[in-house]
């Protein structure tokens, strides 16, 4: 897509802080639990400790007589709960059985937090105790205790979410019990290619559920006006589904609710569905007082919506020259008490990241009596390419080859089938992995290895991983204003969950032709903003951005009309230069913007004012990939692995701004270092979460990881704004295998269980045969 | 509960609340100060998105007893910076982009701002030890490293 800019303005492509900045340093940012209107009130929810009951009885007598409690809410006063809730959020509450540890069985709300807290110890709750299904291999049996209600459809609207790719196939015929779906992608005979193998290998990789970790906990808060009209302000990913999903939950026409997106203290994926809305909703019908809910850390930890516990077994076949021949892959995904998960994106990278002649990949979601899930940046992806990165790496070592010139010589390009038949579009996978290669990590690996193991010190490794993702796509639109002082104004409802407001002003800075200072942007509610589409899947920039570019482009052409005719020139020969409309070659005849902006706003003058308008659909989607690198050691004793360095390559397609885009890549992979060191929410045998604090639950801290290095390539999107593809997600994703490769290059033990903790290191380390055959 | 005064300063201002005394600092200083700035990532003093300067000791403010605060000397993120000009690190930090979602931040740089205090020329080393007790998931922690950096390095010659 050429855009003519007559000169080059401080827009797409520099380096620019975030406008926001300021207030964020100075703590000016206004997020939902800042707020405090006249009237608040502060809510609570009780929640069940156990993991599978029934409610016996509910007495809330006492909590109700509380002084400053002003509503106690149980099912039974809630109209709108229906069994066999479709989604977690129209489960508002548990109506007479619970399904996990930590969902509501009553809501308080009162004039004072410590008086909410206090009522919840006053409702008595009689439980009559369920046998429990926690792990999903267990859940998936036959007379299993049931985790749905009969009839609990699967719900595919989080995979749509993130990404077009459409499932192939499903089996619905076939559900075991507690089975919500099943897929299965296959090509070729892979019973031949096994045999006509000569290197087989098959391993089982397992990945615990972890929490997305954004340190703002959910947070909502819900006022009624007196013509019954809702306003939610909330921490979300998107505003206009917010608003869908709670109309629906509640009943109500989506004109009746007003969502004002706030900051977004992160989300990751966590703050796409609904969760807190509807209760708080209530709460405030209830009492006719504005009501806030904070979830609490230790509420978010067991009662999130993490991501999946995901375990899969693959076996793979070669030729003693390396030849790709089979693979077989089998997928089960832990969802928790309610189905949603993305499996399709799973097969197709189990299937087709590399070119594999034939495969078969199953795939199955299964529901346990844990919390359930939802979407982690690039969802299941970290887990997906642990696992094939892992088999690649093998395969290159059984056979004696260069792990990265094997992957090199396997991987995809545009143009192959992907595994559900489609073409993989245009892409910079082996682009991120041909520049990893030349850095001098990977270059001087083997005396990184050598300095390692004498004197004392540790066993040294360097590994690394390819991976990405398929970056989803929506509808979305942005208008672009042109104001008396010559200045413009962006419109959108896209909540800037990424620094990508900056980026959007930057698009519609260089394609109006103006400099970036002259561009404001806002997010408005969404009473004020055209729709948009959630802050997810990668695609705000690649979706948002060609609105906002073609919103632009629609300002400039009114601007230029209306400049022609007090310029007597054609339009097609006008620009802008410095803010300025100017015949092109003739510099003497021009008109500032501001002449134009306010000529639109004078009264009694004729000229209409300038409303550029970006609407559009998209088809094509632009895969994301990112190649990552970590030279690591080993402490052989304690089984501590240490990073020393990390590299991040990453096809951006076009940085529009790259700032951003550094921090998004820095980010991702620590959330992804963490995915393979530390991060692990751990239930017991009871399906209570044994690890509900931040001390427990252990995330990465400053101290314990180095620089990441940013590298960025640039391979066009077709479709995107300037070329742009999708950033976000694509850095969560390879860390966990480039580290479990590290630690086969250290130490030639081969983990495939997540996290790498010091103890599992250690144990496989104990495991592993010593030099005389004999295990240590 | 009948409930206390509490007088002590908050950013350099003399501050008397009445307040309930199982009430936190964090507490006192969101909801009856109103100074929001300061934020709450756990309640349980493990994500550091809290950190106040109590006598100029970085501290979890969840963690403290609005009470513990009489007669001190409290300081706040709305009171880093020095009139309209913004403090070093907070200049810093937005040139370097080390804000991005922005929750942890306040916290972050009130730990930042009592370690320079502390130690005007830290090592990279003892930066991240520095911040170690702030989490921060949207960063990776590069960028504020650097901009820490920075700011140490001009004031006090460490590159």
């Amino acid at each position: 897509m050429a855009i003519l800019t007559t000169r080059e303005v401080k827009g797409v492509g520099f380096t620019i802080p975030r406008p926001d900045g300021a207030d964020k340093v100075t703590g000016h940012t206004r997020y939902v639990a800042d707020l405090n209107p006249p009237g608040l009130l502060h809510a609570k929810l009780l929640r069940s400790p156990h993991a599978h009951a029934r409610i016996v009885r509910i007495d809330t007598s006492l909590a109700k007589a509380l002084p400053g409690v002003r509503a106690v809410l149980t099912a039974a006063d809630i109209p709108e709960l229906h069994p066999n809730a479709k989604t977690r959020a129209h489960a508002i509450m548990a109506i007479d059985r619970v399904v996990f540890a930590g969902q509501p069985v009553a809501a308080v709300a009162a004039d004072e937090l410590a008086i909410a807290q206090e009522a919840l110890d006053l409702i008595g709750v009689e439980y009559e105790l369920l046998p429990v299904a926690v792990d999903a291999l267990q859940s998936m049996q036959p007379g299993a205790p049931p985790v749905a209600d009969a009839g609990t459809e699967a719900d595919t609207s989080e995979a749509l979410a993130h990404s077009g790719v459409a499932a192939t196939e499903s089996q619905d015929d076939s559900k075991a019990v507690n089975v919500a779906q099943q897929t299965r992608l296959s090509r070729g005979d892979v019973a031949a290619g096994f045999a006509e193998s000569d290197v087989v290998i098959e391993h089982t990789y397992r990945i615990p559920m972890v929490h997305q970790g954004y340190i703002e906990t959910h947070s909502v808060l819900a006022e009624w006006d007196s013509a019954g009209g809702l306003t939610i302000w909330t921490s979300t990913q998107g505003s206009f589904n917010t608003r869908s999903e709670v109309a629906d939950v509640l009943g109500l026409p989506e004109t009746r609710i007003k969502v004002v997106p706030m900051e977004c203290g992160g989300g990751f994926g966590a703050k796409i569905r609904a969760l807190c809305e509807p209760i708080a909703a209530l709460l405030a019908r209830a009492t006719r007082r504005p009501v806030r809910y904070v979830m609490t850390r230790r509420e978010e930890l067991a009662a999130g919506m993490p991501a999946p516990r995901v375990v899969m077994r693959v076996k793979s076949g070669v030729k003693r020259d390396g030849t790709l021949m089979a693979i077989e892959a089998e997928t089960i995904l832990d969802s928790g008490a309610f189905a949603g998960a993305v499996l399709t994106l799973n097969g197709i990278f189990l299937a087709s990241l590399y070119r594999w002649p034939s495969f078969e990949v199953r795939g199955v979601e299964v529901l346990t009596h844990k919390p359930s899930i939802a979407a982690y940046r690039a969802p299941t992806a970290p887990h997906t390419v642990f696992a094939i990165d892992s088999q690649m790496d093998r395969l290159a070592r059984a056979l004696g080859l260069d792990p990265a010139e094997y992957r090199l010589r396997h991987l995809i390009d545009e143009g192959d089938p992907m595994a559900n038949g489609q073409p993989w579009q245009k892409n910079g996978a082996r682009a991120c992995l041909e520049r990893m290669i030349e850095h001098p990590l990977w270059t001087g690996r083997a005396e990184w290895a050598a300095s390692g193991g004498r004197d004392g010190r540790g066993l040294r490794g360097t590994g690394l991983a390819v991976g990405g993702w398929i970056p989803g796509i929506q509808p979305c639109s942005a208008t672009i204003k042109l104001n008396p002082d010559g200045t413009l104004n962006v419109v959108t409802g896209q909540v800037d969950i990424a620094g990508t407001n900056v980026g959007l002003a930057q698009i519609a800075a260089t394609a109006y032709g103006v400099d970036f200072e002259q561009v404001s942007i806002v997010t408005a509610d969404t009473d004020s903003a055209p729709l948009a589409g959630l802050s997810a899947g990668s695609k705000v920039t690649y979706t948002m951005g060609a609105a906002v570019m073609a919103a632009a482009r629609d300002a400039r052409e009114q601007t230029f009309k209306i400049a022609a005719d007090d310029l007597e020139a054609a339009p097609e020969d006008l620009e802008i230069v410095d803010g300025r409309v100017v015949v092109r070659g003739v510099p003497e005849r021009s008109l500032s913007l501001a002449d134009i902006g306010k000529k639109t706003n004078a009264f009694m003058s004729n000229v209409p004012p300038v409303l550029g308008v970006g609407s559009l659909g998209f088809s094509q989607q632009a895969p994301a990939f990112a190649a990552q690198l970590a030279r690591i050691e080993v402490d052989p004793d304690t089984g501590l692995v240490v990073l020393h360095d990390f590299v991040a390559v990453q096809d951006v397609g076009k940085a529009i701004n790259p700032l951003g885009i550094e921090g998004q890549m820095q980010g991702g992979a620590v959330q992804s270092l963490g995915i393979a060191l530390t991060e692990e929410l751990q239930f017991d045998d009871d399906g209570r979460l044994m690890n509900p604090s931040l001390l427990d639950y252990r995330k990465l801290t400053a101290a314990d990881v180095p620089d990441i290095e940013t590298i960025m390539v640039e391979v066009p999107a077709p479709a995107g704004p300037f070329g742009a593809r999708g950033v976000g997600e694509p850095p969560i994703v390879p860390a966990p295998a480039a580290v479990a490769n590290a630690i086969e290059d250290a130490t030639g033990v081969r983990i495939t269980e997540l996290p790498l903790t010091p103890e599992r290191v250690a144990l496989a380390l104990l495991a592993r045969p010593s030099e005389d055959g004999l295990s240590a | 509960m009948p409930r206390m005064i509490l007088a002590c300063t908050v950013n350099d201002e003399p501050v008397e609340a009445l307040i309930q005394p199982y009430q936190t600092l964090l507490d006192v200083l969101r909801d009856t100060i109103g100074l929001t700035g300061t934020k709450e990532g756990c309640g349980t003093g493990d994500c550091g998105a809290c950190t106040v300067h109590l006598d100029g000791q970085p501290v979890c403010s969840c963690l403290v007893l609005a009470m513990q605060a009489r007669g001190r000397a409290v300081r706040t993120i709305e009171g880093l910076a020095e009139g309209d000009a913004l403090h070093p690190l907070q200049d810093a930090f937005v040139r370097f982009g080390a804000a991005q979602c922005g929750f942890c931040i306040p916290g972050v740089l009130m730990s930042a701002a009592a370690l320079l205090a502390e130690n005007p020329s830290p090592t990279e080393e003892e930066i991240r030890y520095g911040i170690a007790g702030n989490l921060c998931r949207c960063t990776g922690y590069t960028k504020m490293v650097d901009a820490i950096s920075e700011v140490a390095g001009a004031a006090g010659g460490k590159a």
